[in-house]
This record gives structure tokens, sequence and C-alpha cells, in this order.
């Protein structure tokens, strides 16, 4: 168990240097180069001197290898994401404020979504092709084709002003326990997230828990006598588990652009609202901080994920690598 | 959102078709397409859908030509009403710019639907190439490359689309190279887990043996094997690129005006939803909507259509 968490571990982080090579890497070859962050930190009018100097200070002047070492060491030697080009703040200084409600706002949908779709997957599976079953797939069909904002835009325009009966936003303090404040707020946000979620999600777990009642052991099960819900909640559930943490997984990216969109919408200020408003100001640091920093959250999700099933799954553990 | 393949149940879907006769030697054996043709026409959502997406799209590239509307011209729009309700002259009303919004509806759809599709395709190339090498050499280079792979989809991409267009360009060029070249992850995934299958069956060991190069095996065995998932996640990847359109139209990233795609449209209409513009949300929105779940209706038909388990042999 000890070899198969470590393992993990050793791989989650070279997956975090090429993530970082990655989003280092991509800003990099802007058009303009270095004039472009200068013009949008001095102003347009800012002397090519200046310009100069200003991307001296920054170690501009360097080769792309040299300034990407530097920012490896900035970043895993001392924990620093760098200074913001536009605000004078640190990266770090301006992320910590939003990452915990970003967190909040993505976590508590994660919940829900989880909590609403593996069942709905489950009982679609099992009653296939009734009515129900299509009625569930067609509603998740035009969710999902539903634009996100569309969603939330519309039912901001029901639930918050046609008829008045929830907040149009969630708590907008600006220290991190001002989400707390006002758990009504969230409401309508997380419901978008969530619904957004669940239509995403749902025909995937249907199709996951299809695949497993074929099985031969679902069919040992119901042939040795089980009730069918215990068929279906102790063979089948259980090993539908691996391939939903996975697809679990893989939609944690789509979560966290979902809550930029939610957050957006509904004027919350989390990490989505400070990676647009960043990226328009070509404040480059704050941008990669913000990226690195949502794919940290994303690893970190998958790792925990796998290590719980690991330890639920000896199977896992063992095939670990292959995966 | 393309995730996983959608593990398909073989047993229900012959039973559905009705494939499970016996067979006569008797017959001619039926061409393979014409057996796919079957497939796919033998659900009746797969059908309207393809109905309705060529209808919308024969709309949106022959109604501009047909009915010309006013949809580039800011000064000749602003001195039209605004926001005006449907009416006979404006079938679906105006937009807050005058522009009519029926005819808008068609213009936006010629970039959406072409975005679409073009992303859709560097989608599928990009994906295909990567997940076959990958899943073709094994090994190290399919450690590495996975890895690589991993680290992609960790970044949300939405972040990354938004980080992009910003600081690099907003033309339409690049709104379809950049969202081709951040959806391909899931179907390289998809794809590589064909590869790594398909590779070590019999059929293509025995070529092996028989001395074929690695590049012959791609291409007769792993490729057409894996055809069924390459064609279904491409399906999706359009669905797919349209939304990731429109989501980058709410922000004010997409398709720059005066020309417009259906997400920046969708992003002024529900601007403008508190005063009860209902033509400039609704139809549209149902347009597009319908658009989406028909290309998903289509993929999941594909996906029946090119399981080769359901052909006769």
């Amino acid at each position: 168990m000890f070899t198969y968490v470590l393992r993990r571990l050793v791989q989650a982080f070279f997956v975090l240097m090429i993530v970082m090579l990655i989003t280092f890497t991509l800003p990099y070859f802007q058009p303009g180069g270095i004039v472009a962050p200068a013009f949008a930190v001095l102003g347009v009018h800012a002397s090519a001197a200046n310009v100069h100097l200003w991307a001296v200070q920054n170690g501009m002047d360097h080769p792309f290898v040299v300034r990407f070492w530097k920012y490896f060491v900035q970043v895993f030697g001392h924990f620093n994401l760098g200074h913001s080009y536009k605000q004078n703040l640190s990266v770090w200084g301006i992320i910590s404020l939003y990452v915990p409600r970003t967190i909040w706002l993505a976590a508590s949908s994660l919940v829900l979504t989880i909590v609403i779709a593996i069942p709905l997957g489950i009982f679609q599976a099992s009653r296939r092709n009734s009515t129900a079953d299509y009625a569930a797939t067609g509603t998740a069909f035009v969710l999902y084709g539903m634009p996100l904002f569309l969603l939330c835009m519309l039912s901001l325009q029901a639930f918050a002003f046609k008829w008045p009966h929830l907040p149009a936003s969630p708590p907008n303090g600006v220290s991190p326990w001002a989400m707390f404040t006002d758990p009504v707020g969230f409401i309508l946000p997380v419901a978008c997230l969530t619904l957004a979620g669940v239509a995403a999600l749902s025909r995937y777990m249907r199709g996951t828990v299809l695949e497993v009642l074929v099985q031969d052991y679902v069919r040992t099960a119901k042939a040795k006598g089980c009730s069918s819900r215990r068929v279906l909640f102790r063979h089948a559930f259980r090993n539908a588990m691996g391939p939903i943490v996975t697809i679990l997984g893989l939609y944690l990216p789509g979560l966290l652009g979902g809550a930029l969109i939610v957050e957006s919408v509904f004027n919350y200020s989390g990490l989505g609202i400070q990676t647009v408003n960043a990226a328009t100001n070509i404040d480059i640091p704050t941008v990669l901080g913000i990226t690195l920093l949502v794919s940290i959250l994303t690893l970190m999700g998958n790792l925990i994920a796998d290590v719980m099933l690991g330890v639920v799954n000896p199977r896992i553990r063992i095939e670990g690598s292959s995966r | 959102m393309t995730l996983l393949p959608e593990p398909t149940v073989a047993v229900m879907a012959v039973d559905e078709v009705g494939l499970d006769a016996p067979f006569n030697k008797n017959e001619a054996i039926v061409p393979m397409w014409k057996q796919r043709l079957r497939i796919f026409t033998h659900n009746r959502l797969a059908v309207v859908s393809v109905g309705y997406l060529v209808l919308i799209t024969a709309a949106c590239f022959l109604v501009p030509i047909l009915h010309p509307t006013n949809q580039t011209n800011q000064a000749i729009a602003l001195a039209a009403p605004w926001n005006a309700p449907p009416s006979f002259a404006h079938w679906l009303g105006t937009d807050g710019s005058g522009f009519d919004e029926m005819g808008r509806i068609f213009y936006g759809g010629e970039y959406s639907l072409t975005l679409g599709i073009l992303a859709g395709l560097i989608t599928i190339f990009v994906g295909t190439l990567y997940g076959m090498v990958a899943g073709f050499f094994g090994g190290v280079v399919d450690g590495i490359m996975m890895r690589i792979l991993d680290a992609f989809l960790s970044i949300p991409y939405l972040f990354l689309l938004i980080t992009l267009i910003t600081i690099y360009s907003r033309s339409t060029t690049f709104l379809i190279i950049i969202i081709g070249i951040t959806g391909w992850w899931g179907n390289a995934r998809i794809i590589r887990g064909d590869a790594l299958l398909i590779r070590q069956l019999e059929y293509a060991q025995a070529a092996t043996a028989m001395g074929a190069s690695k590049w012959h095996i791609i291409r007769r065995h792993v490729f057409p094997n894996s055809i069924s998932n390459i064609v279904t996640t491409g399906t999706f990847a359009v669905a797919d690129a349209i939304l990731a359109l429109s989501a980058l139209g709410f922000l004010g990233l997409g398709i720059q005006t005066p020309q417009t795609d259906w997400g920046t449209m969708l992003q002024n209409g529900t601007a403008n939803i508190a005063n009860g513009y209902w033509w400039q949300i609704y139809p549209l929105a149902a347009v597009f909507i319908l658009v989406i779940v028909a290309i998903n209706y289509i993929g999941d038909a594909m996906r029946d259509a090119f399981e080769v388990r359901l052909l006769e042999r």
C-alpha cells in the first residue's frame, strides 16, 4: 500500500512539472515579446528605455531555459508564485483570498453531483429503456446542450427576479469566512453547477453500471438467489466504482471551468474572475500562478480518489501502474 | 466533454436491431457500409437528428444568400429599430444593435458550425495520432506520452483558452486552432486504450510475425479497428467545440463583432433578459441546444453502427 501511494505521489510530481512547463511555455511566445506585458504594466506611452528597464528588473532579458529554471526554483524552492505585474501584490496574496471561495463552490457542487449522478445512473441502468430512463436521458441531454451561462442566467432571472425567493448573488465579503455568512446565497450557483455536472456525467454513470450488469459475477449473484437490490448495490455498484472514480477525476477540470462561468454570472469573486481579469491585463505571473494552482487541485483530487480506491479495492492497488 | 467511451452493451443492441436472425447461407453478404447504415437508420432519433442538422446547416449557409439581411453594417443597423419585437419585417425581431435576429441566427450559425467542424477535425487528427503512437509503441514512449497527457488533462482547458486567446489573438482562425488543440486530450486517451488493446490481439501479432512494418500495422489493423471510437469521440468533439466557443462568447472572447457566433448572441440576448426581450434568447437557445443534442444522438448511433460486434460476418 505504501509503495502504491509513493509511486502515485512521484508520478503526480512529474505531471506537475510538465504542467508547469506547459503553462510557462504557452504564453511565452506572445507577439511583441516583452513589450506587451511591459505596456500593460507601464501604460502605452512608456518610453523604450523604461520598457527595457522593466524587462531587466523582471528578469526577462534571460533566455527561456534560464527563466524557466528560475521560475521552477522560485515555486518549488521558495513556494513563491512571484509578483503580480498589474497589482502591487504577490501572486499568492491575490490567490489566497480566492482559493477557498472557489474550492467551496466547486467542492459543494461536486459532492452534490456525486450524490445525484451515481444513484441516477444506477436507477437508469436498472430500468434500462423505460420511460423514466428516456426522460432522464432527454433532460440530461438538454441540460448538457445548454451553455452553462444560459442555464445560470435563466435560473437567475426566474428565481431571483421573476419569483424573487432566492438571493441573486452569494456573499462577497473580503474575508475568506464571508462565504459562510449567507448559505442561502449559494443555492442558485451551486444548483446550476450541479445540474450541469449531473447532465455531463449521468450517461457515463449509466453506461458504466450497464457494462457491469452484464458481467459474469452479476449473473452468478443472480443465479445464487441474491435479491436484485443486493445484486445492484453489492456486486454491480462496487465494481463500477473504479471507472466512476476515473470519470470523476477527468471531470474535475470541467468542473473548475464551469465554476469560472458560474462565478462570472453570479458575481462571486473567485479564481475564475481573477483569471479573466489577469489574462485581460496580461498579468502573466498571476495567470501562471492560478493555472498551476488549479492544476494542483485537480491532481490532488485525482490522487486522493486513486488512493482511496486503492484502499478499497486490492485489484487496483496491485495493477495500479498499468492504468 | 469527452471523458470516456460510454461502454456499449452489444447484447441489447443486437436484440433491438434484429440481427440475431439465423444466418442464411444463400443470402448474399451485405456490404459492411450497408449494414452500418442499417444499424444507424434503425435509430430513429439519430435519423431525425441528421435531418435537423442538415436543415440547420443548409439554412445557415443558404438563407443569408437567398434572403440577405444586413448583418455587418452597424451604421445601417443602428438606424433600424433596436430590440424590436417580432413583426412581418423582422420575423424574430431585432437585437440590441438593430440587426435582424433571424438572419443573425443563421449568420452566427455559419461561424459556430464551421468552427465546430474544423476544430473537431483538428481534435480527431491530433488525438488519434497521439493516442495511436502512445498506445502502439507502449513501454517508455507510452509512459512519457501519458504523463504529458495527464498534465494536459489536469489543466482546466477553459483557463488555458482564456489565457491564450487574450494573450495571442482573437482572430477566428486562432479560435479554431486553439479550441481544436485544447480538445484532443480525452480523445487521445480513449484511442490509446484501443491501440494498446489491439496491438496485442492475434491478428496484429500475426502481422508482426509475417514481417509487417509498424506503420503497416497501425494503418491496416490498429486504425480500422479503433475507427468506432475515433468517429464517436470525433462527433462529440464537434459538439464540445461549439459549446467551448459559446462559453468564450459569454466571456466576450468569441467571434468578434461585427461577425458573431451563437454564444456571443446568447450572451447579448441574456444581457437583455430583464427587459423581457424573449426573441433574443429562446429561439436561438432552442436551435443551439437542439444542435448539440442532435450531434450527441448522432454520435451515439455512430458508435452502434461502427460496433464491429453488431455486424454480420
